[in-house]
């Protein structure tokens, strides 16, 4: 079903279409994914410190970790406001990358002509590091939110329009036949079949696309340093050579970045046990 | 139903015409339940396809009740049962049987109520469960209901029990012949069945007339009638007319067959 450009985002369809149950979360187990990762952080930010410490490297190279965290929490307000900016960019290029590939997706699964005519130009915006387009988005779009957004829209748009039209067209060919033999329109079709067929794809589209919107969003702002946002922070403070308020900057993506994947990965939770559950037995 | 010279052919890569179905004609009467047998490749399942409209013919007309099978279609005359139960994985057991109802509405004529439906194919304790947490043959019942629902007169069925196990196998073949015998309008005629399988004892226990066909190019070889009563019991395949007709059946299908003919510029 699917056409052989995008046999490459394969490893992903596993993932998205792995209908294996997943029960409400139990604290334990996710007591032992969490637990690792923070000690071994940790440990790293002691090694860290005992390096800067012991070999007295210069304030200018490497801040020490404990400078950093305490730094992020005496100007946090500073972090968190600039950090609302980075993620209201980031979300709306998400929300308008992801609703205009979804569009096109659901064209091009309809229609072969539509499929030759686009996705040689997808590939061709994929090869293409968008970011290089910024200074061109600024001309074009001025110095405030847009240029920035459009580029997080424009950094997701391929990843989602794959997977959206890899998920339109992951349609049993029977379940096709019966929609046919009722004669269902192609919207009947659509509606109630190729659009909750296509709603893993979607996720697994989510989980790559948060990540890549922040980094749409943080070149933009390093681009737009007299507009806000973290990346503004982080090539401002880099000019004044203060590391510690670069460190405490990108802590604040990281945390951004972790909160938002978290939040993609416990809805499609959410959505995988209403769809393996059983609804509540009358 | 009728096939009058009803044929399909399939363009190969190296550019030679293959003959899946050789010009077929044939008439099933209303009512009539009809088995299609023959081995794996014979163009049975291509057969059931067309008369469905799910391909068009290559040749030749085929009519479900003096209709087009896109008419049929259309007028929701056609009740599909595949070989894998084709569900929507996100829909309960309730909402994939309504499924048929809903869409088209406007040819949406049978007043079904699904809940006595899903009630007679014996899921009521199952009804707001999804399809991944039935066992196979359950979900086989939720595809028949869902066929079932739209009341149509004529049942299409892709060896449905193919890829059961054995044990299920042979409840479900009495299954069959009764949610077949339940109709919703009493005025309506009689509902006719043809059901593909590859299974002899399965054609002979379910069928009043077993189609033999024979592949390369796919064409109906015997047509033999099966008297035995209904309704029918799991305990007539012991009895010695039920033999009787298996060998009948047995016979024709290992009749001398025409080899493969490529089909030139006849």
């Amino acid at each position: 079903m699917v056409s052989e450009p995008l046999r490459e985002l394969d490893h992903l369809d596993a993932e998205a279409t792995g209908r294996i149950p997943l029960g409400p979360p139990d604290v334990r187990p996710m007591l032992a994914w969490v637990l690792p990762p923070l000690i071994a952080l940790l440990l790293l930010a002691v090694a860290v410190e005992i390096w800067v410490r012991v070999a007295e490297v210069s304030i200018w190279v490497m801040p020490r970790p404990t400078t950093v965290v305490e730094n992020f929490f005496t100007d946090f307000g500073l972090y968190f406001t600039e950090g609302l900016k980075t993620l209201g960019v980031s979300l709306g290029g998400l929300a308008i990358g992801t609703a205009a590939a979804t569009l096109l997706a659901a064209g091009v699964a309809h229609s072969n002509i539509l499929e030759r005519a686009v996705l040689p130009i997808a590939i061709m915006v994929k090869v293409t590091p968008v970011v290089a387009l910024i200074p061109l988005f600024i001309i074009w779009l001025g110095h405030g939110w847009n240029p920035k957004i459009a580029i997080a829209a424009l950094i997701i748009y391929f990843p989602v329009l794959i997977n959206a039209i890899a998920g339109f067209r992951d349609v049993d060919p029977r379940m096709h036949d019966f929609f046919r033999s009722v004669d269902a329109s192609t919207w009947e079709i659509f509606r109630h079949l190729r659009l909750p067929a296509a709603i893993p794809y979607l996720f697994a589209s989510l989980k790559i696309s948060v990540t890549l919107s922040l980094i749409g969003a943080v070149v933009a702002e390093l681009f737009l340093s007299g507009h806000g946002g973290l990346g503004a922070v982080i090539w401002i403070e880099q000019n004044n050579l203060r590391l510690e308020k670069v460190f405490a900057a990108v802590l604040m993506l990281t945390l951004i970045g972790v909160t938002l994947s978290t939040a993609v990965v416990l809805a499609e939770r959410l959505f995988s046990w209403r769809l393996d559950q059983p609804v509540a037995a009358a | 139903m009728r096939l009058r010279e009803a044929r399909l052919t399939y363009q190969t890569k190296a550019g030679n015409p293959l003959e899946a179905v050789s010009p077929t004609t044939l008439t099933i009467r209303a009512g009539e339940f009809t088995a299609l047998v023959g081995p794996s490749g014979c163009g049975k399942t291509s057969l059931l396809r067309m008369i469905g409209g799910l391909i068009p013919v290559s040749g030749g007309e085929v009519q479900v009740f003096g209709e087009s099978p896109k008419e049929a279609q259309r007028h929701k005359r056609l009740g599909l049962v595949f070989q894998e139960p084709a569900l929507l994985a996100w829909r309960s057991v309730e909402d994939n049987v309504r499924l048929g109802l809903q869409l088209n509405p406007k040819e949406t004529h049978s007043s079904t109520d699904v809940h006595e439906l899903i009630d007679i194919v014996g899921l009521t304790a199952f009804r707001r469960y999804r399809p991944a947490e039935l066992s196979g043959g359950m979900q086989q019942r939720v595809a028949l209901a869902r066929a079932l629902a739209i009341d149509p007169p004529l049942l299409l069925l892709d060896e449905p029990f193919a890829a059961l196990d054995e044990i299920t196998r042979e409840q479900m073949r009495y299954e069959v012949q009764r949610l077949w015998g339940i109709s919703h309008d009493p005025t309506d005629p009689p509902r006719s069945a043809i059901f593909v399988t590859h299974s002899v004892p399965e054609a002979v226990a379910v069928a009043d007339r077993v189609l033999v066909m024979s592949p390369r190019p796919g064409r109906i070889i015997a047509d033999i009638p099966i008297t035995a009563p209904r309704p029918r019991r799991p305990e007539h395949e012991h009895s010695d007319r039920f033999v009787n007709d298996t060998a009948i059946v047995r016979a024709a299908l290992r009749s001398p067959t025409t080899p493969a003919v490529p089909l030139d510029a006849a």
